[in-house]
């Protein structure tokens, strides 16, 4: 198990430090270099990135103050647009606003997409499986772009129950449209892929086994269905969040929750890059890691794959 | 924007067809034919192309020309209507909508198509290629596709459209970018299977060089599975594009995309034009559906054990 | 008062492609103690007629008629009833020992649930005694191995795990599906011999499904013929050997390898097994059978007889001594 997690590091590592890297590059490559686009920097920032980075000094030795200063200070450098805030700071403001309601979509998720399959599989070819397959199919292919404005229409312009947009430090009704805008797709894939392997789950011949050993059904699902039923929804987790931390920019863009994609969209229309770049970084990193949590966990439920 | 589980689902394609040999294409025509679906969807596709290539002749308006005249009052002018042939209405610049609608489903498409293309060529050759000389070159082109796949990429398009200007070639590019590394797993995992085939032997053995045979005797098989990916594939390209130009970072001025046309109309909500984001939505929702239940089909005809 | 009795089982299942009856009208008793083996090809009804007395057929499956265990209906008592019989007293094996193991749960766990359930005991004396268990059922190094996983057991070694689970609660009855099919030669002797063990040390009364008239010579007192759904003929094993008195019989027993009989050459018996869900009028053997006569094509033969029982409308004697 250790050289397990071991090895998952030895990947996980290299894979962020590529990251940091290539956006670097990227950076660089911009026609005109990064510094003198096509408006000139004013001049205070201009003084800051000189503090920090020694325009002077070769890319090379730039670079590897940059990531150094990323890797071991957890730095990112100065903004390129506002002379007294660092990309530190803007990263501080926003992203506990996307971390709370993105855990948020996460869980809704991943709890509803769960308990949906699960009855589903259960009531196999009944009015509320068609029901739960008809809702997944119907919502898997709305792209929270779309689900956005629609839920605004419905549940602020027509019924005024919520707000349609705004955060207001997170209070509940400020966060539930955010979280339904983010997890519906997730939920109906995850919907999906739960029936689909649970039913292939309760077809086996250890179910069976389970059954003829006179256990009730419930236990039968808690105990022997739900943790290989898993693993298909387990490795889906791992692109969901990749869609997820995508589509936390639709969110905070459209709700104006102040989270860290409006910082994100700001930065690409002020070509802010060093921002740009904190934020690529910090949410490559995330999904990385999170990753790794979910191949932790896939080894943990399958035994075969324990060496 | 794709999960691992479509590559999984997918596995099963080319195994029938390595299987049942020629009279495969027939049996899944028959297959296809008898899916109502499916064929529902092929239909609705038809009509969407039609539109999307043709519907500009209906009209007598231009899509970027400003009716003055009617703009002043949008909300009680500009409303759809037969007579002044804005069938769709105008939008919020006083442009005709139908046939900015017309202009933004043919560049949906033809991002979708475009980039799915590049995806199948690429992803096919690099996945074939890999899988074909097996041992350390395959591991390690494969140990690239993992931790490529892991970065959130839809940071990495917004970075480069940023860095080097955004522009069709652009958007194609990073569309390009982000879709092949699926298609590469799928072809691999396929190769592995065929390589050992009878025939592919058989061209080894009389001296066929690598490249010829990876070519001539490996692509050709990947047909069937590549061509339901390619399918499957086009939507979430329109849904990546989409989301790229709901935010304003993808398709500039005046052209559109259906997502630029569903940010404006989503940004026009509280203004009393319903019309202005129903009908873009109407039309990326049928596309969306259309394509994903023709790709389905094909995959069913295609793979018979998933029936 | 038999230990079991099938009367009058039919199953039916739903399919897209309509009704298939996979069992027609099959009655039998097991007494006691008794081994009785119930033989047919594969799609004769004989693994179904076992899940629908323990309610496994599968879920577009429908069971009708009886089946008493103890005078009690397990085909219509309730789900909790039924649960309480199920492993504690009527136990099953199953033919696949590679997936009738939970591959995700330890083998102590999947043992210990058994006890916990039937008899409240603690886990930890639920595992212990599950260990005692495998070492009956000859599983070296018992109390170590418990704690593995059923990929790190082979083939035979977790058929002897499934045996071992089903009789932890020294059930009174013990339905085995053709529990060798899936095995090497070599085990599945090994395997029947521990069922001859097992028999003599709990008393327990086994149903064995099976393919393989050969298993069944040495182990089962009596032995029962299935085909498409339907009893053709029911005797003391030593008699049905002896004096097969079917026209089907007959013929499985020709398919066998005898060593006894070196001049006569081996024969399968001719045609397809039936269609399920086409099954003809009349007898379901007559398109195969080489005795054929016109009253089998319309009329279904009853079985009749006492110690032996047989269905067929030609009587024993006028049938061709082949």
């Amino acid at each position: 198990m250790l050289s397990f997690i071991a090895r998952r590091f030895a990947v996980a590592i290299p894979t962020i430090l590529i990251l940091i890297v290539v956006s670097f590059v990227l950076m660089f490559a911009a026609p005109g270099g990064p510094f003198n686009a096509e408006r000139p920097l004013p001049p205070q920032v201009l003084a800051n990135i000189e503090a920090k980075y020694g325009l002077d000094q070769p890319y090379w030795k730039q670079i590897f103050d940059y990531v150094w200063n990323v890797v071991v200070h957890f730095d990112f450098g100065p903004s390129f647009k506002y002379k007294d805030r660092s990309v530190n700071d803007i990263i501080a403001q926003g992203f506990p606003v996307t971390l709370t309601y993105g855990f948020w979509s996460f869980v809704v998720a991943v709890i509803v997409g769960v308990t949906l399959g699960v009855v589903a599989a259960i009531r196999h070819n009944t009015w509320l499986d068609y029901l739960a397959v008809g809702i997944s199919i119907g919502a898997q292919s709305l792209p929270n772009f779309v689900m956005a404005p629609m839920l605004v229409i419905v549940f602020t312009l027509w019924l005024g129950w919520l707000p349609g947009g705004g955060w207001n430090g997170g209070q509940l009704q400020y966060l539930v449209l955010p979280v339904i805008a983010l997890s519906t797709s997730y939920m109906a894939s995850i919907a999906r892929i739960t029936r689909s392997s649970m039913l292939e789950v309760l077809n086996s011949g250890f179910i069976r086994t389970a059954r003829a050993k006179g256990l009730s059904d419930g236990r039968i699902i808690l105990r022997h269905a739900l943790k290989p039923a898993m693993l298909p929804v387990l490795s889906y987790l791992g692109p969901a969040f990749v869609l997820m931390v995508t589509g936390s920019v639709i969110v905070d863009s459209y709700f104006s929750t102040g989270g860290i994609g409006v910082y994100f969209v700001n930065a690409a229309f002020n070509r802010d890059y060093s921002v740009m770049m904190g934020i690529t970084i910090l949410m490559g990193a995330l999904t990385i890691l999170f990753n790794l949590i979910v191949d932790l966990l896939y080894a943990w439920i399958d035994p075969k794959i324990r060496y | 924007m794709f999960s691992r589980t479509t590559a999984d689902q997918l596995a099963g394609v080319a195994n029938a067809q390595a299987v049942k040999g020629r009279s495969l294409w027939q049996d899944a025509f028959r297959r296809f034919i008898r899916n109502r679906a499916a064929l529902i969807s092929l239909v609705l596709l038809g009509f969407v192309l039609v539109f999307a290539f043709f519907g500009q002749y209906l009209s007598p308006h231009e899509p970027d020309f400003v009716d003055f005249s009617l703009r002043r009052d949008i909300k009680n002018l500009g409303a759809p209507s037969i007579e002044n042939a804005h069938f769709f209405g105008l939008e919020q610049e006083g442009r005709d909508l139908y046939t900015r609608v017309v202009q933004g489903t043919r560049i949906s498409i033809l991002v979708g198509v475009i980039g799915s293309l590049v995806a199948v060529v690429v992803g096919t050759l690099y996945g074939a290629f890999a899988g074909y000389m097996g041992g350390r070159i395959d591991s390690v082109m494969m140990r690239i596709v993992d931790i490529l796949i892991a970065i959130p990429f839809m940071f990495v398009i917004i970075l480069l459209l940023v860095v080097f200007g955004r522009s069709m070639v652009m958007l194609f590019v990073g569309v390009g970018l982000i879709s092949w590394l699926d298609m590469a797993r799928i072809a691999r995992g396929q190769t592995l299977t065929i390589k050992n085939k009878e025939f592919v032997e058989a061209a080894v053995a009389t001296g066929v060089k690598p490249f010829t045979v990876i070519l001539r005797h490996i692509v050709p098989n990947l047909a069937g599975i590549v061509i339901v990916y390619a399918t499957l594939l086009i939507p979430q390209l329109i849904i990546t594009e989409s989301f790229i130009s709901f935010l304003g970072l993808g398709i500039q001025e005046p052209m559109t995309s259906l997502g630029a046309l569903i940010s404006a109309g989503a940004s026009q909500l509280g203004f009393g034009t319903p019309w202005m984001i129903g009908f873009p939505l109407f039309f990326f929702l049928i596309t969306l559906y259309a394509f994903f239940f023709v790709g389905d089909g094909l995959r069913d005809a295609l793979d018979p054990k998933d029936r | 008062m038999s230990l079991l009795q099938i009367k009058d089982l039919r199953v039916e299942f739903q399919t897209g492609d309509g009704a298939v009856n996979a069992v027609n009208g099959v009655s039998f008793n097991v007494e006691k103690g008794e081994t009785l083996a119930i033989v047919g090809e594969s799609g004769s009804g004989k693994s179904q007629t076992a899940f629908a007395a323990m309610g496994l057929l599968a879920r577009n499956g429908k069971a009708i008629g009886q089946a008493l265990y103890e005078g009690k209906d397990l085909l219509t008592m309730s789900r909790k009833e039924l649960n309480r019989i199920r492993s504690n007293e009527v136990a099953m094996i199953f033919q696949d020992p590679m997936t009738s193991l939970n591959p995700y749960m330890r083998i102590s766990d999947q043992m210990a649930e058994v006890l916990q359930l039937h008899k409240g005991m603690s886990k930890k004396d639920a595992v212990n005694e599950a260990a005692k268990m495998l070492d009956a059922v000859r599983i070296p190094d018992a109390k170590a191995r418990i704690t593995m996983y059923p990929h790190e057991f082979s083939g035979g070694m977790r058929q002897r795990i499934m045996i071992a689970m089903a009789l932890l609660c020294q059930p009174k009855l013990l339905i085995a599906d053709e529990p060798t099919t899936a095995l090497d030669v070599t085990v599945q002797a090994q395997i029947m011999e521990l069922f001859g063990d097992i028999r003599k040390e709990f008393g327990t009364a086994v149903i064995l499904i099976t393919h393989d008239l050969g298993v069944v010579a040495g182990f089962c007192d009596r032995t029962l013929v299935l085909y498409g759904g339907q009893v053709m003929e029911e005797a003391e094993t030593e008699a049905l050997f002896a004096r097969p008195s079917h026209p089907y019989t007959r013929g499985l027993l020709r398919a066998v390898p005898r060593f006894d009989r070196k001049d006569e050459a081996l024969l399968a018996i001719a045609g397809e097994p039936p269609d399920m869900s086409r099954l003809p009028e009349g007898c379901p053997f007559a398109p195969r059978c080489a005795e054929v006569r016109d009253i089998c094509q319309t009329a279904k033969p009853v079985i009749a007889g006492e110690a032996h029982r047989r269905a067929c409308h030609v009587p024993t004697e006028e049938l061709s001594h082949v």
